[in-house]
Protein backbone atom coordinates (compact mmCIF):
# COMPACT_ATOMS: atom_id res chain seq x y z
CA UNK A 1 0.00 0.00 0.00
CA UNK A 2 1.41 3.40 -0.53
CA UNK A 3 1.08 5.97 1.89
CA UNK A 4 -0.26 9.33 1.04
CA UNK A 5 1.75 12.29 0.88
CA UNK A 6 1.40 14.01 4.33
CA UNK A 7 2.50 17.93 3.60
CA UNK A 8 3.92 20.06 6.47
CA UNK A 9 4.35 23.94 6.34
CA UNK A 10 8.23 24.51 5.27
CA UNK A 11 8.91 27.43 7.84
CA UNK A 12 7.32 25.24 10.74
CA UNK A 13 10.22 22.74 10.40
CA UNK A 14 13.73 22.61 10.88
CA UNK A 15 15.83 20.16 8.54
CA UNK A 16 19.32 19.41 9.65
CA UNK A 17 22.17 18.32 7.09
CA UNK A 18 21.37 14.63 8.14
CA UNK A 19 17.67 14.85 7.22
CA UNK A 20 16.40 15.04 10.73
CA UNK A 21 12.84 16.50 10.63
CA UNK A 22 12.09 18.95 13.52
CA UNK A 23 8.83 20.74 14.19
CA UNK A 24 10.26 24.41 15.51
CA UNK A 25 7.06 23.34 17.88
CA UNK A 26 8.72 20.83 19.60
CA UNK A 27 10.40 20.75 23.26
CA UNK A 28 14.16 19.83 23.17
CA UNK A 29 14.98 20.31 26.81
CA UNK A 30 19.18 19.62 27.18
CA UNK A 31 19.55 20.00 23.31
CA UNK A 32 23.04 18.82 23.83
CA UNK A 33 22.14 15.65 25.56
CA UNK A 34 20.28 14.73 22.73
CA UNK A 35 21.78 13.00 19.55
CA UNK A 36 19.07 12.18 16.62
CA UNK A 37 21.16 9.95 14.00
CA UNK A 38 18.95 11.51 10.63
CA UNK A 39 16.31 10.78 8.66
CA UNK A 40 14.15 11.15 11.82
CA UNK A 41 10.85 12.98 11.63
CA UNK A 42 10.16 14.81 15.38
CA UNK A 43 6.32 16.15 14.94
CA UNK A 44 4.79 18.92 16.84
CA UNK A 45 4.15 19.45 20.60
CA UNK A 46 6.83 16.78 21.52
CA UNK A 47 8.89 16.40 24.52
CA UNK A 48 12.50 15.31 24.59
CA UNK A 49 13.86 15.44 28.12
CA UNK A 50 17.22 15.17 27.49
CA UNK A 51 18.14 17.63 30.34
CA UNK A 52 17.64 14.53 32.54
CA UNK A 53 20.07 12.43 30.86
CA UNK A 54 20.99 11.56 27.13
CA UNK A 55 18.82 10.71 24.99
CA UNK A 56 19.62 8.58 21.40
CA UNK A 57 17.06 8.44 18.53
CA UNK A 58 18.34 6.32 15.62
CA UNK A 59 17.67 7.18 11.84
CA UNK A 60 14.10 6.68 10.44
CA UNK A 61 12.03 7.58 13.38
CA UNK A 62 9.30 9.09 13.66
CA UNK A 63 7.97 10.63 16.88
CA UNK A 64 4.54 11.67 16.74
CA UNK A 65 2.44 15.02 17.83
CA UNK A 66 2.87 15.45 21.47
CA UNK A 67 4.54 11.96 22.53
CA UNK A 68 6.76 12.51 25.57
CA UNK A 69 10.08 10.74 25.29
CA UNK A 70 11.84 11.38 28.41
CA UNK A 71 14.76 8.87 30.77
CA UNK A 72 13.45 7.04 33.23
CA UNK A 73 14.75 7.36 37.03
CA UNK A 74 15.71 4.56 39.93
CA UNK A 75 16.12 5.28 43.17
CA UNK A 76 19.61 3.93 45.03
CA UNK A 77 20.56 4.15 48.23
CA UNK A 78 22.85 7.22 47.53
CA UNK A 79 20.39 9.40 45.19
CA UNK A 80 18.32 9.08 42.62
CA UNK A 81 19.89 8.81 38.72
CA UNK A 82 18.28 8.79 35.67
CA UNK A 83 19.09 6.29 33.07
CA UNK A 84 20.19 7.50 29.12
CA UNK A 85 17.47 6.28 26.91
CA UNK A 86 18.45 4.39 23.50
CA UNK A 87 15.95 4.09 20.93
CA UNK A 88 16.80 2.17 17.99
CA UNK A 89 16.33 2.47 14.06
CA UNK A 90 12.87 2.46 12.09
CA UNK A 91 11.07 3.32 15.10
CA UNK A 92 7.42 4.33 15.03
CA UNK A 93 6.13 6.23 18.01
CA UNK A 94 2.70 7.45 17.53
CA UNK A 95 0.50 10.71 18.93
CA UNK A 96 0.42 10.77 22.78
CA UNK A 97 2.32 8.17 23.78
CA UNK A 98 4.71 8.98 26.81
CA UNK A 99 8.10 6.92 26.91
CA UNK A 100 10.31 6.33 29.75
CA UNK A 101 11.68 3.33 28.77
CA UNK A 102 15.30 2.57 29.38
CA UNK A 103 16.22 1.14 25.95
CA UNK A 104 13.72 0.93 22.95
CA UNK A 105 15.26 -1.45 20.14
CA UNK A 106 15.23 -1.36 16.89
CA UNK A 107 11.89 -1.92 14.06
CA UNK A 108 9.61 -1.18 16.97
CA UNK A 109 6.39 0.26 16.36
CA UNK A 110 4.49 1.93 19.49
CA UNK A 111 0.72 3.07 19.41
CA UNK A 112 -1.27 6.03 19.93
CA UNK A 113 -2.29 6.73 23.88
CA UNK A 114 0.63 4.79 25.22
CA UNK A 115 2.17 4.59 28.34
CA UNK A 116 5.69 2.89 28.66
CA UNK A 117 6.05 2.54 32.45
CA UNK A 118 9.58 3.10 34.05
CA UNK A 119 13.04 1.52 32.73
CA UNK A 120 10.78 -1.03 30.43
CA UNK A 121 13.15 -2.28 27.87
CA UNK A 122 11.82 -3.13 24.12
CA UNK A 123 13.38 -5.69 22.52
CA UNK A 124 14.18 -5.24 18.41
CA UNK A 125 10.96 -6.20 16.36
CA UNK A 126 8.19 -5.84 18.96
CA UNK A 127 4.96 -3.43 19.17
CA UNK A 128 2.90 -2.14 21.28
CA UNK A 129 -0.80 -1.49 20.66
CA UNK A 130 -2.72 1.73 21.09
CA UNK A 131 -3.70 2.74 24.29
CA UNK A 132 -1.56 0.39 26.04
CA UNK A 133 -0.48 0.81 29.79
CA UNK A 134 3.12 -0.70 30.48
CA UNK A 135 4.07 -1.28 33.72
CA UNK A 136 7.40 -0.25 34.97
CA UNK A 137 10.30 -2.39 34.20
CA UNK A 138 8.44 -4.49 31.61
CA UNK A 139 10.62 -6.58 29.20
CA UNK A 140 8.80 -6.94 25.56
CA UNK A 141 10.58 -9.63 24.01
CA UNK A 142 10.84 -9.85 20.07
CA UNK A 143 8.33 -9.86 17.54
CA UNK A 144 5.43 -9.87 20.36
CA UNK A 145 2.51 -7.80 20.36
CA UNK A 146 1.64 -6.19 24.28
CA UNK A 147 -1.88 -4.52 24.57
CA UNK A 148 -4.38 -3.13 27.53
CA UNK A 149 -3.75 -1.76 30.80
CA UNK A 150 -1.59 -3.28 32.20
CA UNK A 151 -0.13 -4.48 28.94
CA UNK A 152 -0.11 -8.12 28.80
CA UNK A 153 1.44 -10.26 25.25
CA UNK A 154 -1.30 -10.62 22.94
CA UNK A 155 -0.07 -12.07 19.61
CA UNK A 156 2.99 -12.22 17.77
CA UNK A 157 4.22 -10.94 15.48
CA UNK A 158 5.20 -12.45 11.56
CA UNK A 159 8.97 -13.07 10.71
CA UNK A 160 8.83 -10.13 8.53
CA UNK A 161 8.43 -7.20 11.15
CA UNK A 162 11.61 -5.84 10.53
CA UNK A 163 11.30 -5.49 6.57
CA UNK A 164 7.66 -4.37 7.81
CA UNK A 165 9.04 -1.43 9.97
CA UNK A 166 11.92 -0.31 7.83
CA UNK A 167 9.30 0.28 4.66
CA UNK A 168 7.08 2.33 7.00
CA UNK A 169 9.03 4.44 8.28
CA UNK A 170 11.09 5.10 5.18
CA UNK A 171 7.71 5.68 3.15
CA UNK A 172 6.73 7.81 5.73
CA UNK A 173 9.50 9.94 5.58
CA UNK A 174 9.29 10.29 1.41
CA UNK A 175 6.08 11.02 1.76
CA UNK A 176 6.59 14.34 4.54
CA UNK A 177 7.28 16.54 2.41
CA UNK A 178 7.15 20.29 2.67
CA UNK A 179 4.02 22.38 1.43
CA UNK A 180 4.76 24.51 -1.64
CA UNK A 181 8.31 23.61 -2.21
CA UNK A 182 10.16 23.55 -5.82
CA UNK A 183 7.45 26.21 -7.12
CA UNK B 1 13.13 27.78 21.87
CA UNK B 2 9.76 29.04 22.49
CA UNK B 3 9.41 32.82 21.76
CA UNK B 4 9.72 34.66 25.47
CA UNK B 5 6.38 34.47 27.70
CA UNK B 6 4.13 37.20 28.21
CA UNK B 7 4.40 40.02 30.80
CA UNK B 8 4.92 37.92 34.44
CA UNK B 9 1.66 36.65 36.53
CA UNK B 10 1.05 39.53 39.20
CA UNK B 11 -0.98 36.81 41.55
CA UNK B 12 1.59 34.30 41.28
CA UNK B 13 4.03 33.70 44.32
CA UNK B 14 6.51 31.62 44.54
CA UNK B 15 8.20 30.64 47.65
CA UNK B 16 11.88 30.49 48.41
CA UNK B 17 13.42 27.19 47.58
CA UNK B 18 10.74 26.29 44.88
CA UNK B 19 11.90 25.26 41.18
CA UNK B 20 9.24 26.57 38.74
CA UNK B 21 10.76 25.93 34.92
CA UNK B 22 9.62 29.78 32.79
CA UNK B 23 8.77 27.60 29.97
CA UNK B 24 5.05 26.41 31.46
CA UNK B 25 1.64 28.22 31.46
CA UNK B 26 0.51 29.80 35.02
CA UNK B 27 -2.58 31.56 34.58
CA UNK B 28 -4.65 32.87 37.83
CA UNK B 29 -3.79 33.42 40.96
CA UNK B 30 -1.35 30.62 42.32
CA UNK B 31 0.54 30.07 45.64
CA UNK B 32 3.79 27.59 44.47
CA UNK B 33 5.17 26.18 48.29
CA UNK B 34 8.56 25.84 49.36
CA UNK B 35 10.99 23.13 47.38
CA UNK B 36 7.63 22.15 44.50
CA UNK B 37 9.71 21.24 41.39
CA UNK B 38 7.61 22.17 38.30
CA UNK B 39 8.84 20.65 35.01
CA UNK B 40 8.34 22.77 31.51
CA UNK B 41 5.50 22.90 29.15
CA UNK B 42 3.15 22.37 32.39
CA UNK B 43 -0.26 23.98 33.02
CA UNK B 44 -1.50 25.63 35.97
CA UNK B 45 -4.91 27.57 35.56
CA UNK B 46 -6.92 29.23 38.13
CA UNK B 47 -9.79 30.16 36.32
CA UNK B 48 -12.77 29.63 39.02
CA UNK B 49 -10.58 30.81 41.88
CA UNK B 50 -6.96 30.67 43.47
CA UNK B 51 -5.04 27.60 43.53
CA UNK B 52 -2.06 26.67 46.30
CA UNK B 53 0.47 24.30 45.89
CA UNK B 54 2.22 22.80 49.03
CA UNK B 55 5.74 21.93 49.43
CA UNK B 56 7.72 19.10 48.11
CA UNK B 57 5.68 18.46 45.21
CA UNK B 58 6.55 17.17 41.63
CA UNK B 59 4.71 18.70 38.39
CA UNK B 60 5.72 16.99 35.31
CA UNK B 61 5.63 17.97 31.73
CA UNK B 62 2.25 18.47 30.11
CA UNK B 63 0.48 18.17 33.29
CA UNK B 64 -2.69 20.60 33.37
CA UNK B 65 -4.12 21.66 36.80
CA UNK B 66 -7.31 23.42 36.24
CA UNK B 67 -9.47 25.40 39.22
CA UNK B 68 -12.62 24.79 37.43
CA UNK B 69 -16.35 25.49 39.22
CA UNK B 70 -18.30 22.37 38.71
CA UNK B 71 -21.24 24.01 40.30
CA UNK B 72 -22.34 27.55 41.11
CA UNK B 73 -22.54 26.62 44.80
CA UNK B 74 -18.64 25.97 44.50
CA UNK B 75 -17.18 28.79 42.07
CA UNK B 76 -14.29 30.85 43.81
CA UNK B 77 -13.47 28.09 45.82
CA UNK B 78 -9.82 27.52 46.54
CA UNK B 79 -7.74 24.22 45.24
CA UNK B 80 -5.78 23.29 47.95
CA UNK B 81 -2.83 20.83 46.56
CA UNK B 82 -0.92 19.03 50.08
CA UNK B 83 2.44 18.69 50.31
CA UNK B 84 4.80 15.17 48.60
CA UNK B 85 2.50 15.07 45.65
CA UNK B 86 3.69 13.89 42.51
CA UNK B 87 1.41 14.41 39.03
CA UNK B 88 3.42 12.28 36.01
CA UNK B 89 3.46 13.41 32.82
CA UNK B 90 0.05 14.24 30.61
CA UNK B 91 -2.40 13.92 33.85
CA UNK B 92 -5.10 16.45 34.03
CA UNK B 93 -6.37 17.14 37.87
CA UNK B 94 -9.33 19.72 38.47
CA UNK B 95 -9.83 18.01 41.79
CA UNK B 96 -11.87 20.02 44.87
CA UNK B 97 -8.78 19.16 47.06
CA UNK B 98 -6.14 16.92 46.59
CA UNK B 99 -4.13 15.70 50.45
CA UNK B 100 -0.29 14.88 51.15
CA UNK B 101 1.68 11.89 49.90
CA UNK B 102 -0.41 11.20 46.46
CA UNK B 103 0.51 10.13 42.96
CA UNK B 104 -1.31 11.00 40.20
CA UNK B 105 0.64 8.68 37.31
CA UNK B 106 0.65 9.42 33.43
CA UNK B 107 -2.43 10.52 31.79
CA UNK B 108 -5.07 9.91 34.23
CA UNK B 109 -7.83 12.52 35.06
CA UNK B 110 -9.07 13.33 38.25
CA UNK B 111 -12.36 15.59 37.37
CA UNK B 112 -13.59 18.58 39.15
CA UNK B 113 -16.34 16.98 41.78
CA UNK B 114 -13.24 14.55 43.17
CA UNK B 115 -11.65 15.03 46.59
CA UNK B 116 -8.24 13.03 47.29
CA UNK B 117 -7.33 12.27 50.97
CA UNK B 118 -3.82 11.47 51.85
CA UNK B 119 -1.49 8.60 49.93
CA UNK B 120 -3.24 7.61 47.40
CA UNK B 121 -2.60 6.59 43.79
CA UNK B 122 -4.37 7.69 40.89
CA UNK B 123 -2.88 5.00 37.70
CA UNK B 124 -2.17 5.38 34.19
CA UNK B 125 -4.60 6.57 32.20
CA UNK B 126 -7.27 6.11 35.07
CA UNK B 127 -10.29 8.67 34.71
CA UNK B 128 -12.59 9.48 37.86
CA UNK B 129 -15.54 11.87 37.38
CA UNK B 130 -17.53 10.73 39.44
CA UNK B 131 -18.83 13.34 42.16
CA UNK B 132 -16.47 11.21 45.64
CA UNK B 133 -13.98 11.51 47.72
CA UNK B 134 -11.11 8.74 48.04
CA UNK B 135 -10.88 7.26 51.35
CA UNK B 136 -6.86 7.60 52.62
CA UNK B 137 -4.47 5.30 51.01
CA UNK B 138 -6.55 4.11 47.85
CA UNK B 139 -5.27 2.88 44.70
CA UNK B 140 -7.33 3.06 41.75
CA UNK B 141 -5.28 0.75 38.84
CA UNK B 142 -6.05 -1.09 35.47
CA UNK B 143 -8.47 -0.42 32.65
CA UNK B 144 -11.53 -0.78 34.43
CA UNK B 145 -10.28 1.70 37.27
CA UNK B 146 -10.53 -0.92 40.19
CA UNK B 147 -9.48 0.10 43.35
CA UNK B 148 -8.07 -1.02 46.42
CA UNK B 149 -6.85 0.05 49.78
CA UNK B 150 -3.37 -0.27 50.50
CA UNK B 151 -1.30 -0.68 54.03
CA UNK B 152 1.59 2.49 53.52
CA UNK B 153 1.79 5.50 51.21
CA UNK B 154 3.72 5.53 48.44
CA UNK B 155 6.89 7.25 49.65
CA UNK B 156 8.18 10.83 49.72
CA UNK B 157 10.46 11.45 46.41
CA UNK B 158 12.70 13.95 48.40
CA UNK B 159 15.54 11.96 46.24
CA UNK B 160 14.38 13.07 42.73
CA UNK B 161 13.10 16.78 44.04
CA UNK B 162 16.84 17.21 45.58
CA UNK B 163 18.44 15.95 41.81
CA UNK B 164 15.46 18.04 40.32
CA UNK B 165 16.87 20.99 41.94
CA UNK B 166 20.55 20.46 41.13
CA UNK B 167 19.99 19.36 37.37
CA UNK B 168 16.97 21.35 35.91
CA UNK B 169 18.45 25.08 36.70
CA UNK B 170 21.38 24.05 34.36
CA UNK B 171 19.37 23.37 31.62
CA UNK B 172 16.06 25.84 31.82
CA UNK B 173 14.99 29.28 33.15
CA UNK B 174 13.68 29.80 36.24
CA UNK B 175 10.93 31.87 37.38
CA UNK B 176 12.53 34.32 40.16
CA UNK B 177 10.65 33.17 43.81
CA UNK B 178 8.75 36.17 45.04
CA UNK B 179 8.30 35.35 48.92
CA UNK B 180 10.07 34.20 51.47
CA UNK B 181 9.53 30.91 53.02
CA UNK B 182 8.37 32.20 56.68
CA UNK B 183 6.65 35.82 55.73
CA UNK B 184 2.99 34.89 54.11
CA UNK B 185 1.28 38.48 53.25
CA UNK B 186 3.47 40.70 52.24
CA UNK B 187 5.01 40.03 48.44
CA UNK B 188 9.24 41.29 48.05
CA UNK B 189 9.80 43.09 44.62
Amino acid sequence: MELLDEFYNSSQYIETASGNKVSRQSVLCGSQNIVINGKTIVMTGCVIRGDLANVRIGRHCVIGQNAVIRPAFKKFSKGVAFFPLSIGDHVLIEEDSVINAAQVGSFVHIGKNCVIGRRSVLKDCCAIADNTVLPPETIVPPFALFSGSPGKMVQDLPDCTQDLMTDITVSYYQHFKPHGKGK
Amino acid sequence: MSAPKAPVNPNLKIMAGALVCEDCELIGDITIGARTVIHPKARIIAEAGPIIIGEFNIIEELVTITNKSSTDANSGKVLIIGNNNVFEVGCHVEAIRIGDHNVIESKAKVGSKVEISNGCIVGCGCILNMNEALPENTVVYGDKCERRIQRERPPAQMLQIDFLTRILPNYHYLMKPNLNVNVRAPVKK
